[in-house]
Protein backbone atom coordinates (compact mmCIF):
# COMPACT_ATOMS: atom_id res chain seq x y z
CA UNK A 1 0.00 0.00 0.00
CA UNK A 2 2.63 1.65 -1.49
CA UNK A 3 2.41 4.22 -3.87
CA UNK A 4 -0.56 6.12 -1.21
CA UNK A 5 2.45 8.49 -1.25
CA UNK A 6 1.75 8.77 -4.51
CA UNK A 7 -1.39 9.24 -4.93
CA UNK A 8 -1.35 13.10 -3.72
CA UNK A 9 1.29 13.69 -5.99
CA UNK A 10 0.87 16.37 -8.26
CA UNK A 11 -1.33 16.01 -11.17
CA UNK A 12 -1.95 18.99 -13.35
CA UNK A 13 -5.60 19.93 -14.04
CA UNK A 14 -6.85 19.31 -17.86
CA UNK A 15 -6.45 23.26 -18.66
CA UNK A 16 -3.32 23.48 -17.36
CA UNK A 17 -2.21 20.26 -19.88
CA UNK A 18 -4.00 21.92 -22.47
CA UNK A 19 -2.42 25.19 -22.20
CA UNK A 20 1.69 23.89 -21.65
CA UNK A 21 1.10 21.07 -24.07
CA UNK A 22 -0.28 23.91 -26.74
CA UNK A 23 2.61 26.00 -25.68
CA UNK A 24 4.76 23.21 -25.69
CA UNK A 25 4.21 21.19 -29.15
CA UNK A 26 4.21 24.90 -31.23
CA UNK A 27 7.33 26.41 -29.54
CA UNK A 28 8.81 23.01 -30.70
CA UNK A 29 7.46 23.66 -34.17
CA UNK A 30 8.69 27.18 -34.43
CA UNK A 31 12.15 26.27 -34.89
CA UNK A 32 11.61 23.88 -37.77
CA UNK A 33 9.34 26.37 -39.45
CA UNK A 34 11.90 29.27 -39.07
CA UNK A 35 15.04 26.88 -40.51
CA UNK A 36 13.44 25.73 -43.47
CA UNK A 37 11.99 29.00 -44.17
CA UNK A 38 15.05 30.63 -43.23
CA UNK A 39 17.26 27.98 -45.74
CA UNK A 40 15.64 29.35 -48.92
CA UNK A 41 15.08 33.17 -48.31
CA UNK A 42 17.39 35.86 -46.70
CA UNK A 43 15.81 37.78 -43.93
CA UNK A 44 17.90 40.82 -45.01
CA UNK A 45 17.08 40.73 -48.69
CA UNK A 46 13.12 39.88 -47.78
CA UNK A 47 13.03 42.97 -44.89
CA UNK A 48 13.33 45.37 -48.30
CA UNK A 49 10.59 43.60 -50.00
CA UNK A 50 7.84 44.84 -47.34
CA UNK A 51 8.54 48.63 -47.03
CA UNK A 52 11.25 50.27 -48.38
CA UNK A 53 14.06 51.68 -46.28
CA UNK A 54 12.62 48.86 -43.45
CA UNK A 55 16.07 47.79 -42.18
CA UNK A 56 15.68 45.09 -40.23
CA UNK A 57 19.22 43.43 -39.15
CA UNK A 58 19.44 39.87 -40.09
CA UNK A 59 19.28 38.94 -35.96
CA UNK A 60 16.05 40.70 -35.69
CA UNK A 61 14.58 39.18 -39.00
CA UNK A 62 15.05 35.40 -37.54
CA UNK A 63 12.92 36.31 -34.55
CA UNK A 64 10.49 37.82 -36.38
CA UNK A 65 10.56 34.57 -37.76
CA UNK A 66 10.52 32.67 -35.00
CA UNK A 67 8.08 34.24 -33.41
CA UNK A 68 5.78 33.91 -36.56
CA UNK A 69 6.02 30.38 -36.83
CA UNK A 70 5.72 29.97 -32.79
CA UNK A 71 2.50 32.48 -32.91
CA UNK A 72 1.22 30.78 -36.23
CA UNK A 73 1.68 27.31 -34.76
CA UNK A 74 0.14 28.12 -31.46
CA UNK A 75 -2.58 29.32 -32.92
CA UNK A 76 -3.43 26.53 -34.86
CA UNK A 77 -3.17 24.29 -31.94
CA UNK A 78 -5.16 26.29 -29.58
CA UNK A 79 -8.21 25.91 -32.15
CA UNK A 80 -7.26 22.27 -32.24
CA UNK A 81 -7.81 21.93 -28.92
CA UNK A 82 -10.14 23.93 -28.25
CA UNK A 83 -12.49 22.31 -30.86
CA UNK A 84 -11.93 19.13 -29.73
CA UNK A 85 -12.13 19.73 -25.93
CA UNK A 86 -15.45 21.75 -26.67
CA UNK A 87 -17.09 19.11 -29.31
CA UNK A 88 -20.51 18.01 -27.87
CA UNK A 89 -20.46 14.27 -26.35
CA UNK A 90 -21.89 11.93 -28.05
CA UNK A 91 -24.72 10.55 -26.50
CA UNK A 92 -25.42 6.81 -25.06
CA UNK A 93 -26.54 5.44 -27.78
CA UNK A 94 -23.64 5.83 -30.33
CA UNK A 95 -21.26 5.43 -27.95
CA UNK A 96 -20.53 1.82 -28.20
CA UNK A 97 -20.35 1.72 -32.20
CA UNK B 1 2.07 2.40 9.61
CA UNK B 2 3.49 -0.96 7.76
CA UNK B 3 7.21 -0.66 8.72
CA UNK B 4 10.29 -2.23 7.23
CA UNK B 5 12.80 -5.22 6.91
CA UNK B 6 15.71 -2.69 6.77
CA UNK B 7 17.20 -1.61 9.67
CA UNK B 8 19.60 1.54 8.23
CA UNK B 9 16.30 2.98 6.44
CA UNK B 10 15.67 6.09 8.50
CA UNK B 11 11.27 5.63 8.61
CA UNK B 12 10.55 9.03 8.99
CA UNK B 13 12.16 9.46 5.38
CA UNK B 14 10.12 6.87 3.67
CA UNK B 15 5.96 7.15 4.64
CA UNK B 16 5.59 10.85 4.36
CA UNK B 17 2.93 11.88 1.53
CA UNK B 18 4.02 14.26 -0.77
CA UNK B 19 2.15 16.76 -3.64
CA UNK B 20 5.28 17.08 -5.17
CA UNK B 21 7.67 14.23 -5.82
CA UNK B 22 10.93 14.38 -3.99
CA UNK B 23 12.95 12.03 -5.65
CA UNK B 24 15.31 9.94 -3.15
CA UNK B 25 18.69 9.81 -4.09
CA UNK B 26 20.17 6.07 -5.13
CA UNK B 27 23.47 5.04 -5.83
CA UNK B 28 24.32 2.15 -8.14
CA UNK B 29 25.35 0.52 -11.67
CA UNK B 30 22.66 2.74 -13.60
CA UNK B 31 22.81 5.72 -11.51
CA UNK B 32 26.35 5.96 -12.72
CA UNK B 33 25.64 5.38 -16.48
CA UNK B 34 23.19 7.98 -16.18
CA UNK B 35 25.76 10.35 -13.74
CA UNK B 36 28.11 10.17 -16.99
CA UNK B 37 25.51 10.63 -19.41
CA UNK B 38 24.65 13.91 -17.60
CA UNK B 39 28.43 14.85 -16.99
CA UNK B 40 29.23 14.38 -20.71
CA UNK B 41 26.49 15.53 -22.26
CA UNK B 42 26.44 18.82 -20.56
CA UNK B 43 30.50 19.11 -20.93
CA UNK B 44 29.89 19.10 -24.45
CA UNK B 45 27.29 21.57 -24.55
CA UNK B 46 29.31 23.62 -22.85
CA UNK B 47 32.57 23.30 -23.82
CA UNK B 48 31.83 22.97 -27.49
CA UNK B 49 31.65 26.10 -28.31
CA UNK B 50 34.62 27.30 -26.96
CA UNK B 51 36.86 25.05 -29.50
CA UNK B 52 38.57 26.68 -32.05
CA UNK B 53 39.39 25.70 -35.49
CA UNK B 54 42.11 27.41 -38.20
CA UNK B 55 41.29 30.68 -35.55
CA UNK B 56 38.11 30.55 -35.75
CA UNK B 57 34.37 29.11 -33.24
CA UNK B 58 35.09 25.53 -34.53
CA UNK B 59 30.99 24.26 -34.12
CA UNK B 60 29.17 27.64 -35.27
CA UNK B 61 25.87 28.48 -36.83
CA UNK B 62 26.65 31.97 -38.13
CA UNK B 63 23.28 33.18 -38.80
CA UNK B 64 23.51 36.77 -39.92
CA UNK B 65 26.18 35.41 -42.35
CA UNK B 66 24.08 32.60 -43.23
CA UNK B 67 27.32 29.78 -42.87
CA UNK B 68 27.04 26.79 -40.35
CA UNK B 69 31.02 26.06 -39.68
CA UNK B 70 31.36 22.80 -38.24
CA UNK B 71 35.49 21.77 -37.95
CA UNK B 72 37.05 22.00 -41.55
CA UNK B 73 33.66 21.91 -43.13
CA UNK B 74 31.37 25.02 -44.12
CA UNK B 75 27.79 24.62 -44.75
CA UNK B 76 25.77 27.05 -46.87
CA UNK B 77 21.84 27.45 -47.01
CA UNK B 78 22.02 25.77 -50.45
CA UNK B 79 23.36 22.52 -48.57
CA UNK B 80 20.03 22.24 -46.71
CA UNK B 81 18.94 18.73 -47.72
CA UNK B 82 22.37 17.64 -45.73
CA UNK B 83 20.25 19.09 -42.61
CA UNK B 84 16.73 17.58 -43.75
CA UNK B 85 18.72 13.78 -44.17
CA UNK B 86 20.63 14.45 -41.34
CA UNK B 87 17.00 15.26 -39.08
CA UNK B 88 15.52 12.52 -40.43
CA UNK B 89 18.61 9.71 -39.71
CA UNK B 90 18.23 11.00 -36.16
CA UNK B 91 14.47 9.98 -35.93
CA UNK B 92 15.37 6.67 -37.33
CA UNK B 93 17.89 5.86 -34.82
CA UNK B 94 15.38 7.05 -32.12
CA UNK B 95 12.68 4.53 -33.52
CA UNK B 96 15.43 1.89 -33.53
CA UNK B 97 16.91 2.30 -30.29
CA UNK B 98 13.44 2.70 -28.63
CA UNK B 99 12.64 -0.88 -30.33
CA UNK B 100 16.04 -2.37 -29.14
CA UNK B 101 15.80 -0.91 -25.82
CA UNK B 102 12.29 1.17 -25.17
CA UNK B 103 13.36 4.66 -23.63
CA UNK B 104 16.32 4.60 -23.80
CA UNK B 105 16.77 8.15 -24.85
CA UNK B 106 14.04 9.41 -22.13
CA UNK B 107 16.24 7.58 -19.56
CA UNK B 108 20.01 8.90 -20.36
CA UNK B 109 19.78 11.03 -23.40
CA UNK B 110 16.93 13.64 -23.56
CA UNK B 111 17.68 17.07 -22.85
CA UNK B 112 14.94 17.49 -20.26
CA UNK B 113 16.44 14.21 -17.81
CA UNK B 114 19.80 15.79 -18.31
CA UNK B 115 19.12 19.22 -17.05
CA UNK B 116 16.82 18.28 -14.42
CA UNK B 117 19.52 15.66 -13.59
CA UNK B 118 21.63 18.60 -13.11
CA UNK B 119 19.03 20.71 -11.42
CA UNK B 120 18.91 17.63 -8.91
CA UNK B 121 22.42 17.82 -7.79
CA UNK B 122 21.99 21.70 -7.07
CA UNK B 123 18.57 21.05 -4.51
CA UNK B 124 20.78 18.03 -2.79
CA UNK B 125 23.65 20.09 -2.46
CA UNK B 126 21.90 22.83 -0.98
CA UNK B 127 19.24 21.10 0.71
CA UNK B 128 19.89 18.07 1.44
CA UNK B 129 18.41 14.28 1.13
CA UNK B 130 14.99 13.63 0.00
CA UNK B 131 13.64 13.97 3.90
CA UNK B 132 15.87 16.71 4.64
CA UNK B 133 14.11 18.43 1.38
CA UNK B 134 11.20 17.60 2.45
CA UNK B 135 11.04 18.52 6.41
CA UNK B 136 12.24 22.06 5.05
CA UNK B 137 9.09 22.64 2.79
CA UNK B 138 7.44 21.64 5.43
CA UNK B 139 9.20 23.87 8.18
CA UNK B 140 8.28 27.34 8.72
CA UNK B 141 10.37 30.21 7.42
CA UNK B 142 14.14 30.66 8.92
CA UNK B 143 17.50 31.41 8.80
CA UNK B 144 18.49 28.35 7.33
CA UNK B 145 15.46 27.74 5.35
CA UNK B 146 15.73 31.02 3.75
CA UNK B 147 20.06 30.28 3.20
CA UNK B 148 19.32 26.85 2.19
CA UNK B 149 16.63 28.03 -0.33
CA UNK B 150 18.18 31.11 -1.42
CA UNK B 151 21.48 29.57 -2.22
CA UNK B 152 19.27 26.65 -4.36
CA UNK B 153 18.32 29.83 -6.17
CA UNK B 154 21.44 31.25 -6.85
CA UNK B 155 22.93 28.45 -8.23
CA UNK B 156 20.06 27.72 -10.56
CA UNK B 157 19.94 31.13 -11.28
CA UNK B 158 23.47 30.94 -12.72
CA UNK B 159 23.54 27.91 -13.94
CA UNK B 160 20.26 29.22 -15.78
CA UNK B 161 22.44 31.95 -17.26
CA UNK B 162 25.32 30.58 -18.12
CA UNK B 163 23.15 27.46 -20.40
CA UNK B 164 20.94 30.63 -22.36
CA UNK B 165 25.06 32.44 -22.73
CA UNK B 166 26.30 28.85 -24.08
CA UNK B 167 23.17 28.35 -26.30
CA UNK B 168 24.01 32.04 -28.08
CA UNK B 169 27.42 30.95 -28.36
CA UNK B 170 26.38 28.39 -30.90
CA UNK B 171 25.30 31.09 -33.18
CA UNK B 172 27.22 34.16 -32.12
CA UNK B 173 30.98 33.94 -31.37
CA UNK B 174 31.40 33.14 -27.80
CA UNK B 175 34.53 34.47 -27.35
CA UNK B 176 33.34 38.24 -28.10
CA UNK B 177 29.79 37.55 -27.07
CA UNK B 178 31.49 36.68 -23.38
CA UNK B 179 33.45 40.26 -24.01
CA UNK B 180 30.16 42.08 -24.82
CA UNK B 181 28.99 40.62 -21.64
CA UNK B 182 31.53 41.77 -19.27
CA UNK B 183 31.24 45.11 -20.66
CA UNK B 184 27.37 45.67 -20.62
CA UNK B 185 27.61 46.17 -24.29
CA UNK B 186 25.60 43.26 -25.60
CA UNK B 187 23.11 43.36 -28.28
CA UNK B 188 19.40 43.32 -27.60
CA UNK B 189 18.42 40.51 -29.37
CA UNK B 190 21.41 37.96 -28.41
CA UNK B 191 20.52 39.24 -24.37
CA UNK B 192 16.63 38.42 -25.30
CA UNK B 193 18.08 34.69 -26.64
CA UNK B 194 19.93 34.41 -23.61
CA UNK B 195 17.62 34.80 -21.45
CA UNK B 196 14.89 32.99 -22.68
CA UNK B 197 17.10 29.91 -23.13
CA UNK B 198 18.02 30.38 -19.59
CA UNK B 199 14.73 31.26 -18.43
CA UNK B 200 12.83 27.90 -20.43
CA UNK B 201 16.07 26.00 -18.75
CA UNK B 202 15.07 26.62 -15.27
CA UNK B 203 11.39 26.30 -15.64
CA UNK B 204 12.03 23.00 -17.37
CA UNK B 205 14.59 21.61 -15.26
CA UNK B 206 13.64 23.46 -12.07
CA UNK B 207 10.04 22.82 -11.63
CA UNK B 208 8.19 20.92 -14.54
CA UNK B 209 10.68 18.31 -14.73
CA UNK B 210 8.58 15.08 -14.86
CA UNK B 211 5.07 16.95 -15.41
CA UNK B 212 7.46 17.76 -19.23
CA UNK B 213 7.41 14.04 -20.38
CA UNK B 214 3.52 13.11 -18.50
CA UNK B 215 1.79 16.09 -20.25
CA UNK B 216 4.24 17.77 -22.74
CA UNK B 217 6.40 15.19 -24.14
CA UNK B 218 4.59 13.56 -28.21
CA UNK B 219 7.45 11.17 -27.84
CA UNK B 220 6.89 9.89 -23.92
CA UNK B 221 2.86 9.17 -26.14
CA UNK B 222 3.71 7.52 -28.76
CA UNK B 223 7.27 5.35 -27.84
CA UNK B 224 4.75 2.28 -27.04
CA UNK B 225 3.70 1.83 -30.97
CA UNK B 226 7.45 0.87 -31.20
CA UNK B 227 7.74 -1.63 -28.35
CA UNK B 228 7.06 -5.21 -29.00
CA UNK B 229 7.42 -8.19 -26.65
CA UNK B 230 10.86 -8.18 -27.70
CA UNK B 231 11.60 -4.43 -26.59
CA UNK B 232 14.24 -4.23 -23.45
CA UNK B 233 12.19 -2.77 -20.89
CA UNK B 234 12.07 -2.06 -17.02
CA UNK B 235 9.84 -4.41 -15.36
CA UNK B 236 9.28 -5.55 -11.92
CA UNK B 237 9.24 -9.80 -11.48
CA UNK B 238 5.69 -10.41 -10.40
CA UNK B 239 6.16 -14.30 -10.16
CA UNK B 240 9.11 -13.90 -8.21
CA UNK B 241 8.32 -11.10 -6.22
CA UNK B 242 4.69 -11.76 -4.86
CA UNK B 243 2.92 -12.31 -2.13
CA UNK B 244 4.97 -9.23 -1.48
CA UNK B 245 5.45 -8.53 2.30
CA UNK B 246 7.68 -7.27 5.33
CA UNK B 247 9.46 -10.09 6.91
CA UNK B 248 12.90 -10.61 9.42
CA UNK B 249 16.03 -11.07 7.53
CA UNK B 250 16.67 -14.45 9.26
CA UNK B 251 12.78 -16.19 7.91
CA UNK B 252 13.06 -17.81 5.11
CA UNK B 253 10.29 -16.38 2.44
CA UNK B 254 9.69 -20.05 1.12
CA UNK B 255 8.73 -21.31 4.55
CA UNK B 256 6.59 -18.31 5.27
CA UNK B 257 4.37 -18.05 1.89
CA UNK B 258 6.14 -14.59 1.02
CA UNK B 259 7.48 -13.62 -2.70
CA UNK B 260 10.85 -12.17 -2.66
CA UNK B 261 9.23 -8.46 -2.80
CA UNK B 262 9.88 -6.97 0.87
CA UNK B 263 7.50 -4.35 0.29
CA UNK B 264 10.48 -1.86 1.54
CA UNK B 265 9.14 0.85 -1.39
CA UNK B 266 12.37 2.45 -2.26
CA UNK B 267 11.58 1.37 -5.83
CA UNK B 268 8.61 4.31 -5.68
CA UNK B 269 10.78 6.68 -3.39
CA UNK B 270 13.12 6.77 -6.06
CA UNK B 271 10.90 7.11 -8.88
CA UNK B 272 11.32 10.58 -10.51
CA UNK B 273 8.01 10.35 -12.04
CA UNK B 274 6.05 9.24 -8.86
CA UNK B 275 4.87 5.73 -10.49
CA UNK B 276 5.14 2.48 -8.75
CA UNK B 277 6.60 -0.15 -11.32
CA UNK B 278 5.50 -2.87 -9.42
CA UNK B 279 2.06 -2.57 -11.28
CA UNK B 280 3.62 -2.70 -14.59
CA UNK B 281 4.99 -0.83 -17.76
CA UNK B 282 2.93 2.47 -17.64
CA UNK B 283 3.70 5.54 -19.95
CA UNK B 284 5.54 7.52 -17.38
CA UNK B 285 8.02 5.55 -16.75
CA UNK B 286 11.15 7.13 -18.66
CA UNK B 287 13.43 4.15 -18.16
CA UNK B 288 15.54 5.93 -15.70
CA UNK B 289 16.55 2.35 -14.18
CA UNK B 290 16.55 4.26 -10.48
CA UNK B 291 13.92 1.41 -9.41
CA UNK B 292 16.04 -1.33 -10.71
CA UNK B 293 19.47 0.29 -8.58
CA UNK B 294 17.40 0.62 -5.65
CA UNK B 295 15.75 -2.71 -5.74
CA UNK B 296 19.17 -4.35 -6.52
CA UNK B 297 20.66 -2.90 -3.33
CA UNK B 298 18.08 -4.11 -1.06
CA UNK B 299 17.90 -7.32 -2.62
CA UNK B 300 21.97 -7.46 -1.22
CA UNK B 301 20.96 -6.72 2.03
CA UNK B 302 18.64 -9.39 2.17
CA UNK B 303 20.95 -11.85 0.62
CA UNK B 304 18.36 -12.32 -2.14
CA UNK B 305 19.84 -12.53 -6.10
CA UNK B 306 19.71 -9.44 -7.90
CA UNK B 307 16.86 -8.62 -10.34
CA UNK B 308 13.52 -8.34 -8.83
CA UNK B 309 13.21 -5.57 -10.89
CA UNK B 310 15.81 -5.42 -13.97
CA UNK B 311 15.51 -4.48 -17.61
CA UNK B 312 14.21 -7.54 -19.64
CA UNK B 313 11.59 -7.87 -22.12
CA UNK B 314 7.94 -9.34 -22.15
CA UNK B 315 9.15 -13.07 -23.81
CA UNK B 316 11.57 -13.42 -21.20
CA UNK B 317 9.19 -12.82 -18.95
CA UNK B 318 6.92 -15.54 -19.59
CA UNK B 319 9.90 -17.61 -20.52
CA UNK B 320 9.75 -17.63 -23.82
CA UNK B 321 13.12 -16.48 -26.47
CA UNK B 322 13.53 -13.00 -27.08
CA UNK B 323 14.53 -12.15 -30.68
CA UNK B 324 16.74 -9.53 -31.21
CA UNK B 325 16.90 -9.72 -35.08
CA UNK B 326 13.26 -9.32 -35.57
CA UNK B 327 11.73 -7.65 -39.15
CA UNK B 328 11.40 -4.35 -37.31
CA UNK B 329 14.68 -4.29 -36.60
CA UNK B 330 15.99 -5.41 -39.89
CA UNK B 331 13.85 -2.70 -41.65
CA UNK B 332 14.99 0.11 -39.16
CA UNK B 333 18.18 -1.50 -39.41
CA UNK B 334 18.12 -1.42 -43.38
CA UNK B 335 16.71 2.02 -43.54
CA UNK B 336 19.44 3.16 -41.35
CA UNK B 337 22.00 2.27 -43.40
CA UNK B 338 20.57 3.65 -46.73
CA UNK B 339 19.92 6.94 -45.40
CA UNK B 340 23.82 7.43 -43.79
CA UNK B 341 25.28 5.94 -46.32
CA UNK B 342 23.76 8.15 -48.95
CA UNK B 343 24.99 11.15 -46.66
CA UNK B 344 28.25 9.76 -46.45
CA UNK B 345 28.38 9.39 -50.51
CA UNK B 346 26.90 13.09 -50.93
CA UNK B 347 29.08 14.85 -48.21
CA UNK B 348 32.04 12.85 -49.81
CA UNK B 349 31.26 14.11 -53.66
CA UNK B 350 30.39 17.72 -52.31
CA UNK B 351 32.30 19.99 -54.05
CA UNK B 352 32.50 23.54 -52.74
CA UNK B 353 31.66 25.06 -55.84
CA UNK B 354 28.16 26.36 -56.64
CA UNK B 355 27.58 27.77 -60.09
CA UNK B 356 23.25 29.81 -60.86
CA UNK B 357 22.98 30.89 -64.40
CA UNK B 358 20.20 33.16 -64.65
CA UNK B 359 19.25 34.01 -68.20
CA UNK B 360 18.57 37.47 -69.43
CA UNK B 361 15.10 37.33 -69.81
CA UNK B 362 14.73 40.96 -71.73
CA UNK B 363 15.70 39.55 -75.02
CA UNK B 364 15.29 36.12 -76.62
CA UNK B 365 18.42 36.29 -79.03
CA UNK B 366 20.27 38.86 -80.57
CA UNK B 367 21.37 39.04 -84.19
CA UNK B 368 25.18 39.96 -84.68
CA UNK B 369 26.73 40.86 -88.07
CA UNK B 370 29.08 37.93 -89.30
CA UNK B 371 25.71 35.30 -89.14
CA UNK B 372 26.39 35.29 -84.99
CA UNK B 373 23.64 34.79 -82.46
CA UNK B 374 24.14 36.01 -79.42
CA UNK B 375 22.52 35.45 -75.89
CA UNK B 376 22.95 36.40 -72.42
CA UNK B 377 23.23 35.50 -68.64
CA UNK B 378 24.22 36.51 -65.52
CA UNK B 379 26.71 33.71 -63.87
CA UNK B 380 26.72 33.54 -60.03
CA UNK B 381 29.59 31.64 -58.83
CA UNK B 382 30.05 30.58 -55.47
CA UNK B 383 33.33 29.39 -53.59
CA UNK B 384 32.40 27.33 -50.76
CA UNK B 385 36.06 26.59 -49.51
CA UNK B 386 37.69 29.01 -46.86
CA UNK B 387 40.90 29.93 -49.40
CA UNK B 388 40.62 31.74 -52.16
CA UNK B 389 40.18 30.11 -55.69
CA UNK B 390 40.91 30.61 -59.35
CA UNK B 391 38.37 29.17 -61.37
CA UNK B 392 38.17 28.73 -65.43
CA UNK B 393 34.23 28.54 -67.10
CA UNK B 394 33.51 26.78 -70.46
CA UNK B 395 30.39 26.52 -72.61
CA UNK B 396 29.79 23.18 -74.36
CA UNK B 397 26.20 21.79 -76.06
CA UNK B 398 26.05 23.90 -79.37
CA UNK B 399 28.89 23.37 -81.99
CA UNK B 400 31.04 25.75 -82.11
CA UNK B 401 29.88 27.67 -79.29
CA UNK B 402 31.52 30.22 -77.55
CA UNK B 403 31.84 32.80 -74.28
CA UNK B 404 32.79 36.66 -74.74
CA UNK B 405 33.28 39.19 -72.26
CA UNK B 406 34.49 36.80 -69.71
CA UNK B 407 37.92 36.53 -68.50
CA UNK B 408 40.21 33.12 -68.67
CA UNK B 409 40.66 33.11 -65.15
CA UNK B 410 38.23 33.99 -62.53
CA UNK B 411 39.29 34.35 -58.86
CA UNK B 412 36.64 34.00 -56.24
CA UNK B 413 37.92 34.56 -52.33
CA UNK B 414 36.85 32.01 -49.58
CA UNK B 415 33.51 32.26 -48.91
CA UNK B 416 32.66 34.49 -52.14
CA UNK B 417 30.50 35.06 -54.55
CA UNK B 418 31.31 36.55 -57.81
CA UNK B 419 28.48 37.88 -60.36
CA UNK B 420 29.74 37.66 -63.98
CA UNK B 421 27.37 39.19 -67.22
CA UNK B 422 28.59 36.67 -70.20
CA UNK B 423 27.43 36.72 -73.48
CA UNK B 424 27.51 33.44 -75.52
CA UNK B 425 27.58 33.36 -78.87
CA UNK B 426 27.51 30.86 -82.17
CA UNK B 427 27.07 30.42 -85.77
CA UNK B 428 23.23 30.76 -87.15
CA UNK B 429 23.47 27.56 -89.06
CA UNK B 430 24.19 25.90 -85.70
CA UNK B 431 22.04 27.80 -83.88
CA UNK B 432 18.19 27.41 -84.46
CA UNK B 433 14.91 27.14 -82.08
CA UNK B 434 15.84 26.53 -78.17
CA UNK B 435 18.97 24.39 -77.64
CA UNK B 436 20.08 22.64 -74.16
CA UNK B 437 23.97 24.13 -73.46
CA UNK B 438 26.09 23.39 -70.70
CA UNK B 439 28.31 26.00 -68.06
CA UNK B 440 31.37 24.41 -66.39
CA UNK B 441 32.97 25.97 -63.94
CA UNK B 442 36.58 24.08 -63.34
CA UNK B 443 39.07 25.05 -60.27
CA UNK B 444 42.42 25.65 -61.63
CA UNK B 445 44.14 23.53 -59.47
CA UNK B 446 44.92 20.23 -58.26
CA UNK B 447 41.46 18.99 -57.10
CA UNK B 448 40.03 18.55 -60.57
CA UNK B 449 36.51 20.31 -58.58
CA UNK B 450 34.19 21.22 -61.24
CA UNK B 451 30.14 22.58 -61.38
CA UNK B 452 28.62 21.55 -64.48
CA UNK B 453 24.65 23.92 -64.95
CA UNK B 454 22.91 23.21 -67.75
CA UNK B 455 20.73 26.45 -69.66
CA UNK B 456 19.25 27.17 -72.77
CA UNK B 457 20.52 29.07 -75.83
CA UNK B 458 17.46 30.53 -77.84
CA UNK B 459 17.76 30.82 -81.67
CA UNK B 460 15.80 31.75 -85.21
CA UNK B 461 13.33 29.57 -85.92
CA UNK B 462 14.45 27.44 -88.80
Amino acid sequence: MVSEEYRGAKQWSRDKQAVFTVLWISFLSAPVGTMVFFALFDPVELSGLFHEGLDLSSNAGYAVGFFFFWIFALACSALTAFLVRTAPKRDAAHRDE
Amino acid sequence: MPHTAMSDANPASMYASAKKIYPREIGGRFANLSKLATIVLLGLFYLVPWLTWDDRQAFLFDLPARKFYLMGLTLWPQDFPYLALLLIIAALSLFFFTALAGRLWCGFACPQTVWTEAFIWMEQFTEGTRSQRMKLDKAPWSWNKLRRKGSKQLLWVTFSLWTGFTFVGFFTPIRELGAEFVSFSVGGWTLFWSLFYGFATYGNAGYMREQVCKYMCPYARFQSAMFDKDTLIISYDEKRGEPRGRRKRSVDPKQAGLGDCIDCTLCVQVCPTGIDIRKGLQYECIACAACIDACDSVMDKMNYPRGLVRYTTEHAMQSKQTHVFRPRMMVYAVLLMVLIGSLVTSMAQRTPIILDIIRDRNTLYRELPGDVIENSYTIKLINQSNDARLFRISVSGVEGIWLDGIEDTIRVDGGGVVSLPVRVRAQRNNAYGIMKIDFLAEAMDETGDKRKEDSRFLGPTP
